[in-house]
């Protein structure tokens, strides 16, 4: 797995990317959609990364980059 | 502005690479060295449509031209916002990236697709890569053309190595989940 921003969120992160990687290969593609096995992990590790995030300034880009982001989810997030 | 785009088969199926396109920028890839950090922002299921739509942070570190960084100032350490959709049923991955450093100076629009090859749709996987350009920096005509040629030039090595570095990826993963199966096959015989 590719390592976080911030050393310190890297350990949960793993335990999050492991967890996703097994939900999209085995229940994902297999149809089920609604199954939320890793929500607990990804809550602990966005605490972890928000809050550098912020220490980092990079959550005000963020904010200015997903203003600009609404057509992309008209375009992909329909049925196509 | 100026485009640049690209377009390859790889001959994983597309469940293959759209699996292992989520850890693309693993130690398993050598070539990509320049992507230091992968982090997820959010994560979510359109109930509707089962899509799944997942916004993440890529953070660079690559040298960059000393010209660029003395006109421009700034460091080597820069940040991609990427959003992606996955379409399980249609089988689509669709992944759009645009630059949130030097973003008063250059704006790049990346969109990437992974779409089942339809001449052989089971095992072989096309890639479609297309990225927009466009160099923002007020003045003289010459600067933002340079800008923009050294972008596509640096743009276009990074998509080479990248996949390289991709295939590499999805060897080892088709390797490691291979050997999964075996240990579990053998589990369940024993």
């Amino acid at each position: 797995m590719s390592a976080s921003i911030a050393p310190e969120c890297n350990d949960i992160k793993d335990k999050y990317d492991t967890c996703f990687l097994k939900w999209y290969s085995e229940k994902y593609l297999r149809g089920n959609t609604t199954s939320n096995d890793c929500d607990e992990l990804f809550s602990k590790y966005k605490t972890c990364l928000n809050r550098v995030l912020k220490e980092k300034g990079i959550d005000s880009m963020l904010e200015d980059a997903r203003k600009g982001n609404h057509e992309n989810d008209t375009e992909h997030l329909r049925r196509s | 502005m100026k485009v640049f785009s690209s377009t390859c088969t790889f001959d994983y199926s597309w469940e293959e690479v759209s699996t292992a396109n989520w850890r693309k920028y693993c130690p398993w890839n050598d070539k990509s060295t320049h992507v230091v950090a992968v982090d997820t922002l959010s994560r979510t299921v359109d109930s509707e449509t089962g899509i799944l739509r997942t916004e993440r942070l890529i953070t660079c570190d690559q040298s960059v031209p000393q010209w660029v960084l003395s006109l421009f100032g700034g460091s080597a350490t820069s940040h991609v916002y990427e959003i992606s959709y996955v379409d399980p049923k249609s089988k689509k991955v669709t992944m759009c990236s645009t630059n949130l450093t030097w973003s008063n100076v250059l704006n790049v629009q990346e969109t990437v697709i992974y779409q089942p090859f339809s001449a052989k749709p089971n095992c072989t996987t096309n890639f479609h890569q297309e990225a927009k350009i466009t160099a923002l920096c007020g003045g003289w005509q010459k600067i933002k053309n340079k800008v923009e040629e050294a972008s596509v030039e640096r743009f276009s090595q990074n998509a080479k190595r990248g996949r390289e570095g991709f295939e590499a990826v999805l060897e080892m993963s088709r390797r490691v989940f291979g050997e999964q199966r075996e240990r579990e096959n053998d589990r369940l015989q024993s």
